[in-house]
């Protein structure tokens, strides 16, 4: 029996393995390539508009598609790393990638406290701190006009001065490529771990987690705070790329929304979805933008989106494709019926399955 | 309390070493006492058994000894270590596990990430390291194999039925390796084979040297079982002691019949 499903499991492995780094190499190809082949530096713009997304979709995964906590209000800490940045250029006069960095750690610092009183509370009431703590400072930033520079907006000044615009933005599609290949790394990591494990358990049942051992508070804590770094240097490398920020946009509820829509499109439970979702909401996003102009248009199509996603794929993009594969292939997985060892045998002889011959004439050759 | 103990031809020629023991633990839900000023000592090695009408306050005692509520009164100690209000993975980390009444299992996990997720690695590069490694995939199994369900181990749990839920709960908390296990109606909603196989594991399992603690209505199975009984009444023990003095306990019956 043992010997039967452990076959079963390990013939589609090493395939899935080269596919999934055939696909990787091919992803990797074309978003190295796409700065050289994207006919004006616009499209390179938009590009950047996407890396920004899938960053800070991918940041916001490490609480929300781990622990199953849905943050609202994760443009916080783009705003705090976007208005850190800026500020210790403006004030502090530090070069400004090494400002990127600390204010970076700086957001993380500032996540531990946060954390520490929302994670306190589950399910709906998170949802609502964390739309509270985006508010919040809102208003903090545009009321403290003389340090923020209020509605007024604050001016970053570049990174590069002496750069032509669309090298500009080759660069900072660099970086922020760079950016992201990181925070997919560190997902990846954890997701693998057996910390992410006990993340996962968290997600799933967390009074039964912490009733094995897992000490769940002080884990929500960690990812917590590794979703906010990444969340801020997100946001610190826009403000050095866009060079202006303004407290409306910087602190929205709409940024925090487009990050969750984006998981959630593309799958929270995978490491790819929220890229995934970031090409997509993003590109829908600047399409609506570039055909209708200033109208809202682009919000009643993220609104559409997202009515979609719920409704007909629950989890995403991935694993509702992932399903559909799935139906031609592993015909011969595991029963879940209360079945003897003796009948499945049985079972298995009598079927005319090829992709079960298969499985066995592998078994006999390993 | 300990009346039960009268009798001299039962009583062991050592006494018992302690396991879990409370003093005057009391917890109340608003007016409500479910926990009265309750003093038990269960059995180092031995099945035990806590029985008692519904609402006497077993489900509260569990909760309370694990950390899942915090008892308004009273001590917790395990094998003398004092346990009073520690939060319930430090309760586990001491070695005590638990099942829950309504079996409660990683829903969306595999049936063998149910068991990895049970592993409580103690170093942070312990915690940093692949999930699923040879050794604890190796255990796993193991214990699938022993509950008999090591064919279900790339299902996801919530496909299984009641059965195999319960089996695999019980599974989730070997792989945490208590010392004593704690369980809550492992019977309940379960047929008769099922409870059959269930009691030889507790017995397979006490004999390698694992305490239990049961919570359970089914009296077959209680008497059949432990060597302990207490039994619960209004939130606190009326009587304790092996289970043939119990059954005969005029308390017990009035208990339990309302005599």
């Amino acid at each position: 029996m043992r010997r039967d499903s452990d076959t079963l499991s390990s013939v589609p492995f090493p395939r899935r393995g080269l596919l999934h780094l055939g696909v990787l190499l091919a992803a990797v190809a074309v978003a190295v390539s796409f700065p050289s082949m994207a006919p004006s530096p616009y499209e390179i713009t938009v590009g950047i508009a996407i890396l920004n997304y899938a960053v800070l979709s991918t940041s916001w995964n490490f609480v929300g598609g781990f622990t199953g906590y849905i943050s609202l209000g994760h443009g916080a800490f783009a705003g705090l790393g976007a208005y850190g940045t800026g500020l210790l250029v403006v004030e502090a006069e530090l070069p400004p990638f090494v400002a990127l960095f600390v204010a970076g750690a700086l957001v993380a610092v500032l996540a531990v406290p946060v954390g520490y009183a929302a994670l306190r509370v589950r399910g709906a009431s998170f949802v609502i701190v964390s739309i509270a703590l985006v508010l919040v400072l809102l208003l903090v930033f545009q009321s403290w006009a003389s340090f923020t520079g209020g509605s007024r907006g604050l001016v970053v000044p570049r990174p590069f001065p002496g750069m032509l615009r669309a090298e500009h933005h080759r660069t900072f599609y660099f970086l922020f490529l760079a950016l992201l290949a990181t925070a997919l790394l560190v997902w990846w990591a954890i997701d693998r771990s057996r910390f992410g494990m006990g993340l996962k358990a968290i997600r799933e049942d967390e009074d039964k987690a912490q009733s094995l051992g897992t000490p769940t508070y002080t884990y929500k804590l960690v990812v917590f705070v590794v979703s906010a770094a990444f969340t801020a240097l997100a946001g610190g490398l826009y403000a050095l790329w866009f060079g202006d920020l303004d407290p409306v946009f910087q602190f929205s509820i709409l940024s925090g929304s487009y990050m969750v829509l984006m998981a959630l499109l593309g799958g929270v439970r995978h490491l790819y979805g929220p890229l995934l979702g970031a090409v997509a909401v993003g590109y829908a996003l600047e399409y609506a933008k570039v055909e209708y102009g200033d109208t809202p248009l682009h919000l009643v199509v993220a609104g559409l989106l997202l009515g979609v996603v719920v409704t007909f794929m629950p989890d995403g993009v991935i694993p509702a494709v992932g399903a559909l594969l799935g139906r031609f292939r592993d015909s011969g997985g595991t029963s879940i019926r209360e079945v003897t060892a003796a009948e499945l045998r049985g079972r298995r002889e009598q079927s005319e399955g090829t992709e079960v011959r298969d499985g066995e004439r592998s078994g006999r050759s390993a | 309390m300990s009346e039960a103990e009268g009798a001299p031809e039962v009583v062991p020629d050592h006494e018992p070493e302690p396991s879990l023991a409370t003093t005057g633990l009391t917890k109340a839900f608003g007016g409500v006492t479910a926990l009265d000023s309750a003093t038990v000592t269960f059995h180092h090695g031995k099945v035990n058994a806590l029985i008692g009408p519904n609402g006497s306050g077993k489900t509260t005692f569990f909760n309370c000894v694990t950390g899942m509520i915090r008892p308004d009164a009273g001590r917790v100690a395990y094998r003398g270590r004092d346990l009073t209000g520690r939060p319930s993975h430090r309760i586990a980390r001491a070695g005590i596990g638990r099942s829950f009444q309504l079996c409660r299992v990683f829903p969306r996990m595999t049936v063998l990430d149910n068991l990895l997720a049970a592993v409580r690695p103690r170093s942070l590069a312990g915690q940093l390291a692949r999930a699923g490694g040879r050794e604890e995939t190796e255990r796993a199994r193991g214990w699938l194999a022993r509950m008999g369900i090591e064919h279900l181990e790339r299902a996801e749990a919530r496909q299984l039925s009641w059965g195999q839920q319960k089996l695999l709960e019980l599974a989730g908390v070997l792989m945490s390796e208590p010392e004593l296990i704690l369980l809550d109606e492992p019977a309940g909603g379960v047929n008769p084979a099922l409870i059959d196989r269930i009691c030889d594991l507790v017995r397979e399992l006490n004999a390698e040297g694992r305490t239990f603690l049961i919570v359970e209505h089914n009296m077959d199975m209680v008497m059949s079982l432990s060597d302990h009984v207490v039994v619960f009444d209004c939130g606190r023990p009326i009587a304790q002691g092996p289970p043939s003095l119990i059954q005969s306990d005029e308390r017990v019956l009035g208990a339990y019949l309302g005599v």
